[in-house]
C-alpha cells in the first residue's frame, strides 16, 4: 500500500539511490568515452548512443514503474509479470530496429560516413538492447519485490538505482556487441 | 493477454516518437559540438544531469499514477496538500542531488585535468537549467497525468518514455542557450 510520504521521507528514500545513480552515470560517461574512442567508426557510434541510452530509459523505466504499481495495488501476479516482460521485449525489438533504420537514414543523407553496412545499424542497437534489458528486467523485479517487502516505496527507491545499473551495463553491452560483431 | 495488449497499445507510438527525439538529440549534439567542447565540464556532467532530471521525473510520474489509482490525489487539476508535499520533497531532493553531482564532477574534472574556465557561470547555468526544467516538468506532467488517468490510460506508459527523451533534448538545448546568453 502507498504510504503518505512526507517531504523528508521522499528525501530520505530518494537521495541515497540518486547519489548511486549520479556516480553510475558519471562512471558510464567516462567508460563510454574511453572505450569508444578506439573505434574507427566512432563518428557513427556517437550518433547511435543518445538514442540507445534514451531507449533503455524509455523501455525499462515504464517496466519498473508498472512493476512497482502492480506491487502497491496488489496486482503483482505471474500473469501480469509475464505479460509485462513480453510487451517490454516486443517494444525493445521494434524500437531498436527503428533506431537503426533512422540512424542509417540520417547518416545516408547528412553525414555520409561509410564505416559499416546497413545490417550493423540494426544489429548493434538490437543486440546490445536485448542484453541490457535481460539483465535490467531480472534485477528490477528482484529489487522492487525486496524494497516493497522491507516497507519502502519502490517508486522512490528503484528508478535511480536502475538508472545507474542500466546506464552502466548499457555501455558495457554496447561495447561487447561491437566486439562480437567485429565493428571497425 | 489483456495487460500485454494494453501496454503495447499505450506505449508503441510514444516509444517510437521518443526514439526519434533521441536521434534528433544526437544530431543536435553533433552539430553543436564546438560550443560544448569549449566547456568540457558540461560535457562531463551532461549525461548525469540528464539522468538526474530523468530519475526525478520518473519518480514523479510513477508516484502520481499510484496516488491517482489509490485515490490519495483526486483526478482534478487542483492544488492539494499531497501534491505540495511531493513538489517540495522532490525539489529539495533534486537540489541536494545536484550539489552532489557538481561536487563529484568537480573532483573528476580536477583529476582528469580538465580546464575549469568560467566555473561560476557554468555552475549557475547548470543550476538554472535543472530548476527551470523541474518546475515546468512537474506542472505539465501533473496536468497531463490527470487528463490521461481520466481517459482510463496508464500515465506510466505514455509519460515516462516521452519525458526521458524530451529531457535528453531539452537539457543540452537550454544549456547551449544559456551559454550563448551568459558567456
Amino acid at each position: 500500500m502507498e504510504r503518505e510520504d512526507s517531504r523528508f521521507t521522499l528525501i530520505k528514500e530518494i537521495l541515497p539511490s540518486e547519489t548511486l545513480s549520479i556516480i553510475g552515470s558519471l562512471a558510464a560517461g567516462i567508460i563510454l568515452s574511453l572505450l569508444l574512442l578506439q573505434f574507427k567508426s566512432f563518428p557513427i557510434l556517437i550518433l547511435l548512443i543518445p538514442a540507445l541510452l534514451s531507449l533503455r530509459g524509455n523501455i525499462s523505466s515504464p517496466f519498473i514503474a508498472r512493476t512497482a504499481k502492480d506491487l502497491i495495488i496488489g496486482d503483482f501476479n505471474k500473469r501480469n509479470i509475464i505479460e509485462n516482460i513480453l510487451s517490454t521485449y516486443l517494444l525493445a525489438i521494434a524500437t531498436a530496429c527503428l533506431i537503426g533504420l533512422f540512424t542509417f537514414i540520417v547518416n545516408f543523407f547528412f553525414f555520409k560516413l561509410e564505416y559499416f553496412s546497413f545490417e550493423f545499424f540494426i544489429l548493434i542497437p538490437l543486440i546490445s538492447m536485448l542484453f541490457t534489458l535481460s539483465l535490467v528486467i531480472v534485477i528490477s523485479i528482484v529489487l522492487n519485490s525486496l524494497v516493497f517487502k522491507f516497507g519502502l516505496n519502490p517508486n522512490n527507491v528503484i528508478p535511480p538505482i536502475m538508472t545507474a545499473i542500466g546506464d552502466f551495463f548499457n555501455v558495457v553491452f554496447f561495447y561487447l556487441t561491437l566486439i562480437i560483431l567485429g565493428v571497425p | 493477454m489483456e495487460y500485454f495488449i494494453k501496454i503495447i497499445k499505450e506505449s508503441i507510438i510514444i516509444v517510437f516518437i521518443s526514439s526519434l527525439i533521441g536521434i534528433v538529440t544526437g544530431t543536435f549534439l553533433s552539430s553543436n559540438d564546438e560550443i560544448l567542447n569549449t566547456i568540457p565540464f558540461i560535457l562531463l556532467t551532461l549525461p548525469a544531469i540528464n539522468s538526474l532530471i530523468g530519475d526525478i521525473s520518473t519518480i514523479m510520474i510513477s508516484r502520481l499514477t499510484t496516488q491517482l489509482l489509490i485515490g490519495s490525489i483526486p483526478p482534478r487539476i487542483k492544488k492539494t496538500q499531497r501534491l505540495i508535499e511531493d513538489f517540495i520533497g522532490l525539489f529539495l531532493t533534486i537540489i541536494l542531488s545536484l550539489i552532489i553531482l557538481l561536487a563529484a564532477g568537480y573532483i573528476i574534472a580536477y583529476y582528469m585535468e580538465l580546464k575549469l574556465m568560467n566555473l561560476i557561470e557554468v555552475l549557475i547555468i547548470i543550476i538554472l537549467t535543472v530548476v527551470v526544467m523541474f518546475v515546468i516538468i512537474f506542472l505539465v506532467m501533473f496536468m497531463i497525468s490527470i487528463l490521461l488517468f481520466k481517459k482510463g490510460k496508464d500515465p506510466n506508459n505514455f509519460l515516462i518514455p516521452f519525458i526521458t527523451s524530451l529531457i535528453d533534448f531539452l537539457s543540452p538545448f537550454l544549456i547551449i542557450l544559456f551559454i550563448i546568453i551568459f558567456i
